[in-house]
This record gives C-alpha cells, structure tokens and sequence, in this order.
C-alpha cells in the first residue's frame, strides 16, 4: 500500500512538473514532505526538502533544455528514506538520508532520459491531432494534448517506487551490518547540505554572489550560535 | 462579435495544460490549440472556418508557460477580428510569432530564473526555521502571485492586443528578476546557516562546520565547472570520511 501511495504521488508530480499547472507542488521541497505526510513521518519529510529543493533549485525547464528530474528523485528519495526509518524504528535520521540520496540520486538523470522519450512520444499527439482537424473533428483533435499527460504519469509511478524500495533494502542493511558508519554518514549528509546551499545559491547567478551568500551564512551562524542554537562549530 | 468572460474564464483554465503534449516537433502547438478552442467554437460557428482557425493555431508554437498566457489572450483578440473580417486570416499566427521568443525570455528570466527559485529558497528557509506552516504560507503565495500575473497577462492580451507588450514592459520583470536572484542568493546562505546550527551534534560542533566548509568548497568547485551530481557524490563521500577520520581521533 505505501508504495502504490507513493507511486500515485509521483505520477501526479510528474504531470504537475510540466503538463499541468506548475505550481510548485512537484518541487522537492514541497514533494518530499508530502511523501513523508502520505506514508505517516512528516517529520521525515521536512528533513529531506530543504536540502533537495536547494540542491536542484537550478532544475529548470528553460526553452527546450531538460532538466534533472527532481520530482522523480524527491519521492523517490523521501519515501525510501521514510520507509527504511520505519524498519530501522528510528525514522529518518541523517544517516538513512545520506544513503538514500546516495542511492537513488542517480534517478533525476534516468528521469531526465525518460522525458526526453516522452517529447518523442507526444508527437503523435500532435500528428493525430492535426489529421484530426483536418477531417472535421476539432473537438477530438484537441483532446489529444490531455493524452500527453499519460506517459509521463506512468514512467514516475513505476520507477518512484523502484527507487523507494532500494533505498529501503540498502539503508537498513548497511546500517545493520556495520552500526559504526552511522555517525560518520551523518557527517556526510551535513557536507551534503553544505554543497545543496551553495549550489542553490549559485543557480541564481546573481553578481557578487559569493558576497550576497556569505551574508546570509555569516549572521545567520552567528545570530544562531549568540541564542545558543545547535551545534555549528 | 466578443467571446463571453465565461468562455475566456474557460480558455484561462486550459491555458494551465499547455505543456501537456509538450512534444519535439510542433512544442505547445497541441496545447495552445486546446486552450484557445472554446473561444475558436464561439467565433466560429461555420465547421469550415473553425477547422481552418484550429488548424493555424496547431502550427509550432514555445513560449514560457506562464507568459504564454498574454500570446493566448491575444491571440483571441485577433481571431475576434479574423470573425468579423477586419483582420487577415493571417495576423494572429503572426501575432504568436512576433512574441513567442520575447515573452518566453521575460517568462524565463523572471519566473524560472528569479521568482520560483526566491519562493524554493524562501520554503527551505521557512521549514528549517518555523516549520511545515511556513511551506504552506510560501506555496500560497507563490501561486496567488504566479496565478494572478498569468491572469493579468491574459485580460491584457484580451484586451490589447499587440499592446500586450506595453503592459509586460510597464510590470518591471527583468528588474524585478535581479532583485529576486540577488535576494534569492542571501536566502540561501541563511540556509546554509540554519542547515549547519540544526546539523545533529554528531561529532560536537565539528558537524555544522563541515557544512559551512562544504558549501565554500563547493562554490569553488561549481564556480571552475563541475557538474552538480557528480560534486554531489563526492560531499557525500568526502563528508563520511571526514566523519569517519574524526571519530577515530575520539568523537563519539
């Protein structure tokens, strides 16, 4: 049941990303906590979307250049995290974030390749639809471009749920079979949001960037560190 | 003859699917043709002359998706007069040529460029610092926005016409744009900061630090044109084994 759950969620992300509405809600830092919320650890979620959202801020769709699929990566990502908190008991922890990033960050790309089939795809939409129109049936021709909907719907709800159940199979069993790497793989995952935030902030492009993002980090870690939050050293 | 507002409210609602069929040959001709179909059945009563309208609107047509909605609502205004036979048949598919590549620029530079990436950043922010209701306050207001300049687009296309340029020229966009990425790029160093302060104290504070000196040595590395994924992989790794190093040397 949790993976048709997510398999639907990633379906609609992927029409939501492109074919209809754009909205932000296929966005990671909206998706993955809405995987999270879906499989019962919101808290799970929250901890992924940052981190991801920043990391593909750069991803997206300018003139006919493809992106990265980060809809595709987000629930896959946040839903295997979630559900291999759930058979570790600890719920998503940096380290099972770590490893699932790891693991299936490799599907944004797969997810890239497959929209590229799916522009191949759509041309016979375009094709009927102007035989169509050409016969006589405008109403039938026009409905053609709801169909290009389709494909893209079904590559995210196979592969989200592939993805989710390798990062469910692989995180408890290296942190089962070797419990010393959990710490060390939290470290990893801090370096990891680090790189997510600074490439976030250079996807803007933005003059005197270095100096604008630095401004943000320098008061922010100071401010935190004079209220005694956290631990950044 | 006009085109009622319920059928252009109808139009609006369709303009939301024009990348349905995004497809390599003819981009968002499928779509276009979709949305501007119930306005092509008012105006057209004659099965002839509408086949003839569909099929001019079914030719190649990219534009950003949001923007394109001024070129839609433009577009009907000149079908209107190809109706009443004070335009050539031939304006409105000039009218989409003329503005597809510039209103696609603007919709680029503004809204994927400045205007989502600012409200993605503002999100993480939001979550890291309040919580889920602050996501939910960031996404509502990016679409009142998003939803209400597309709107806005279209009724001046509607209205104007080839004037529509005026009214896109008068909202600011590109200067807008900068000042969204220059604030864009601060948001994200608070970011930064807020992801290293809330880092679990896994080796003490050396946790948070390894997250401010991965994001400068990432800059460094994005800034000399390494790929993201690949540089991606290589925090993760860099990040475990500076973790596994100082656990050694007597962290937890």
């Amino acid at each position: 049941m949790d993976y048709l759950v997510l398999a639907v969620i990633a379906g609609l992300a992927a029409v939501e990303r492109k074919g209809f509405l754009q909205a932000m809600l296929a966005r990671p830092v909206t998706l993955a906590p809405i995987a999270g919320l879906a499989l019962g650890d919101l808290p799970g979620g929250l901890l992924l979307g940052p981190p991801l959202e920043l990391l593909w801020l750069g991803a997206v769709s300018l003139g006919a250049a493809l992106p990265p699929n980060e809809a595709l990566g987000a629930v896959a990502i946040a839903g295997g995290a979630v559900l291999a908190g759930r058979a570790l008991g600890t719920g998503v922890t940096p380290e099972v974030a770590a490893i699932c990033i790891a693991t299936v960050g490799v599907f944004t790309v797969l997810g890239r390749r497959t929209d590229g089939w799916v522009e191949d795809w759509n041309v016979r939409f375009s094709s009927r639809a102007e035989a169509l129109a050409a016969a006589g049936a405008p109403r039938q021709a026009v409905r053609e471009n709801l169909l290009g909907m389709g494909l893209p719907f079904a590559i995210s709800f196979v592969l989200a749920p592939v993805g989710a159940a390798l990062c469910a199979a692989v995180a408890p069993a290296l942190l089962r079979h070797r419990p010393g790497s959990a710490v060390p793989l939290a470290v990893g995952f801090a370096a990891l949001c680090g790189l997510a935030a600074a490439a976030g902030a250079r996807s803007f492009r933005s003059r005197r960037g270095l100096a604008l993002f630095l401004l943000g980090a320098i008061p922010t870690v100071l401010v935190g560190r004079w209220l005694g939050v956290g631990g950044a050293g | 003859m006009k085109v009622p507002d319920a059928t252009l409210g109808r139009v609006f609602w369709r303009c939301l699917f024009l990348q349905a069929a995004w497809n390599r040959r003819g981009m968002q001709n499928l779509g276009f043709a979709y949305a501007i179909d119930p306005a092509l059945r008012r105006l057209y009563p004659d099965p002839e002359r509408r086949r003839e309208a569909l099929l001019r609107h079914l030719a190649t047509f990219n534009c950003h998706p949001y923007t394109a909605a001024a070129i839609v609502g433009g577009a009907i205004h000149h079908e209107e007069r190809v109706a009443a036979g004070e335009e050539a048949a031939a304006v409105p598919l000039e009218f989409k040529q003329v503005l597809q590549g510039p209103m696609a620029a603007v919709g680029d530079g503004f809204f994927w460029a400045g205007l989502r990436p600012f409200f993605g950043a503002l999100a993480a922010v939001g979550i890291l610092a309040v919580g889920w209701p602050a996501l939910v306050v960031v996404v509502l207001a990016y679409n009142a926005l998003q939803l209400g300049l597309r709107w806005k687009l279209f009724r001046a296309g509607y209205r104007s016409g080839d004037e529509v340029v005026a009214t896109v020229a008068a909202l600011s966009l590109p200067a807008w744009a900068a000042r969204l990425r220059a604030a864009g790029t601060v948001t994200a160093g608070v970011a930064v900061g807020l992801l290293a302060l809330g880092a679990r104290p896994a080796l003490g504070g050396a946790t948070g630090a390894v997250s401010l000196a991965a994001a400068l040595a990432a800059w460094g590395a994005l800034a000399l044109g390494a790929r993201l994924l690949p540089t991606a992989y290589l925090a993760l790794a860099l990040g475990t084994g500076a973790g596994a190093l100082l656990r050694l040397r007597g962290g937890p």
